[in-house]
């Protein structure tokens, strides 16, 4: 056997394993994709081939389950939470890449370390502490706690695009007599704002498929979709059809959102351990 | 405004964020942990016990150390098998090339999808009645068609693992693909040139060079597999029986369904300590990065 054919057998055998894993990777996707547009009788059966019908995302809206109040809810409280949390996270991230801070190593270490945090740890007060104030079951209790898992990556991604814009033209402004804050808004943010964006589609995807929070804070008012996948329960068991032309509708929007980020994605979870 | 002032007034919102949602509940979790703590119970929460919820977790919960000893293993698997497999993974695609670069961006896609959701598919494929797997294993395997996957304890808990594992696969891929891209191609070259075998470049010049972001993706990926509850909650919620009752999903139970916030407080500070490790950890190579 000559080298170039050797090369070829090698090249053969990883093209079958890169085939098998995509296969892999999507045949969950695709399984939702199919029962989604599956009737009722179909879904118990294991046919690939079948009349496709739309009917299953007209019945989700509707009663009982309503499922465009938890779109509207999930879109809400994600939309707010990024929202508020890009400006705050912008003006820490600016100040922790151009200036020296006493104790920034200490609160950078801290910003990273609540990421970290188990979210059961974090619920338990504010479930004690929303009860008392009548926050239980609204968005805004939903906001305020979704803020804390979704501040230190946005901190840490914006101050990751900070480092990387050039200090020059900021000096030079600052010489000819421009403040720090028309800088920042002037020359700053137009130069960060690709990188706003990317971090605030990274917390938003977070925020839209967070679970614990909502599942333990809300149970009618502010439901999100996660959580709204267990109306799909039936007397008979779980309505498959139903719970997968829901899961179409949180996981589409955000396939489309992550595929726009893509380069960034690493970045953002890893928070710049890995470049 | 001097820069000396503003520099402070900038972080002081994000570092009052943090505190409000992460440090004081961090801090109330603790002192919840000392008390009674029943949710159901007038003058929540009803004094204070001292280490008596630390010592009846210790001492008089079987329960809590069975969960322990799930989540241990749950961790111990995911963290290798999804590391072990997105490493294969990750030399396969980091070639390059336009199939390669395809699947990379296609990866995202598993991570952009909500755990819960993870768990709902694959409840939904390991159904016993019309579940993908048992079809598959009708066809090719029929002693294995039939099985009620997620009824049996090993096989459910091996089912949560598969599920995590497929879910992370994809994320610990793309990192490794950065790693790999940075390890220079000269001296795989050189080592090739001086007659070494494919298995010991990788052994020999690939892994070391790596080692840095493996270290990265294991602490990464071991601190989410001891967080897990999404998945299992929608997948098994646990069972059967306790048969796949992560911490989390303990605390959670004793907490919300049973009412005992202090009980369960301090169980979740328990599950805190191992954090505060990895996090130390993760931050060194945060840093180390940075400067």
């Amino acid at each position: 056997m000559t080298g170039r054919q050797r090369k070829q057998i090698v090249n053969a055998i990883q093209i079958t394993l890169i085939l098998i894993a995509i296969f892999i990777m999507l045949i969950p996707i695709i399984w939702i994709f199919l029962a989604a547009f599956k009737s009722h009788v179909d879904v118990y059966q294991l046919k690939l081939l079948f009349t496709p019908t739309l009917k299953n995302f007209g019945v989700v809206f509707d009663a009982p389950y309503y499922l465009g109040a938890k779109l509207l809810n999930s879109s809400i409280v994600a939309l707010v939470t990024v929202v508020v949390a890009i400006p705050i996270a912008t003006m820490a991230a600016y100040s922790f890449s151009r200036f020296r801070l006493t104790g920034e190593t200490a609160m950078l270490v801290m910003i990273l370390a609540t990421q970290f945090v188990p979210a059961v740890v974090i619920i338990l007060p504010f479930f004690v502490m929303f009860r008392d104030i009548g926050l239980l079951d609204t968005r805004l209790g939903l906001i305020l706690v979704n803020l804390a898992i979704v501040m230190p990556f946005a901190i840490w991604m914006i101050k990751g695009f900070i480092d990387g814009i050039p200090l020059d033209t900021e000096e030079a402004a600052l010489v000819d007599g421009s403040s720090r804050i028309q800088v920042i808004l002037n020359i700053v943010l137009p130069m960060a704002a690709p990188g706003l964006l990317t971090a605030g589609i990274f917390c938003f995807i977070i925020a839209w498929n967070e679970f614990l929070f909502a599942l333990i804070l809300t149970n009618k008012d502010a439901v999100t979709l996660p959580i709204g996948l267990a109306l799909f329960k039936g007397e008979e068991g779980d309505l498959w059809n139903l719970l997968s032309a829901a899961g179409i509708i949180i996981m589409l929007p955000m396939f489309v959102l992550a595929l726009i980020i893509r380069k960034y994605f690493v970045q953002g979870m890893t928070m710049g351990a890995v470049r | 405004m001097r820069d000396n002032t503003l520099k402070y007034l900038l972080v002081l919102p994000a570092v009052l964020v943090v505190f409000a949602t992460a440090i004081w509940p961090l801090v109330e979790s603790l002192r919840l942990s000392f008390t009674v703590g029943r949710l159901n119970k007038p003058n929540f929460p009803q004094g204070y016990l001292g280490f008596e919820n630390y010592t009846w977790a210790f001492w008089e919960e079987p329960a809590f150390w069975y969960s322990v000893w799930v989540t241990g293993i749950y961790t111990v698997l995911t963290v290798t098998l999804t590391t072990l497999l997105a490493l294969g993974l990750a030399m396969l695609l980091a070639p390059g090339g336009r199939l390669r670069s395809g699947v990379q961006t296609l990866l995202i896609l598993p991570f952009a999808m909500s755990p819960a959701l993870i768990g709902v598919s694959f409840r939904f494929m390991f159904n016993p009645e019309f579940g993908l797997f048992d079809a598959f294993f009708g066809a090719v395997f029929p002693p294995l068609a039939d099985i009620s996957w997620l009824a049996h304890p090993q096989l459910a808990f091996a089912v949560c693992v598969m599920a995590d594992v497929w879910g992370w696969i994809p994320f610990l891929t793309l990192v490794l693909i950065g790693g790999l891209a940075s390890v220079p191609p000269e001296t795989i070259e050189a080592a090739q040139v001086d007659g070494a075998s494919g298995w010991r470049v990788f052994r020999d010049v690939t892994l070391p060079q790596l080692a840095p972001v493996l270290a990265v993706v294991i602490i990464l990926k071991s601190i989410f597999s001891l967080k897990t509850f999404d998945q299992i909650f929608m997948l098994t919620n646990g069972g059967p029986g306790t048969a796949t009752q992560t911490l989390s999903h303990y605390i959670y139970f004793n907490g919300m369904k049973y009412g005992q916030i202090g009980y369960s407080a301090s169980v979740a500070w328990l599950m805190v300590i191992p954090m505060i490790f990895l996090t130390y950890a993760y931050a060194k190579f945060v840093f180390r990065k940075a400067s």
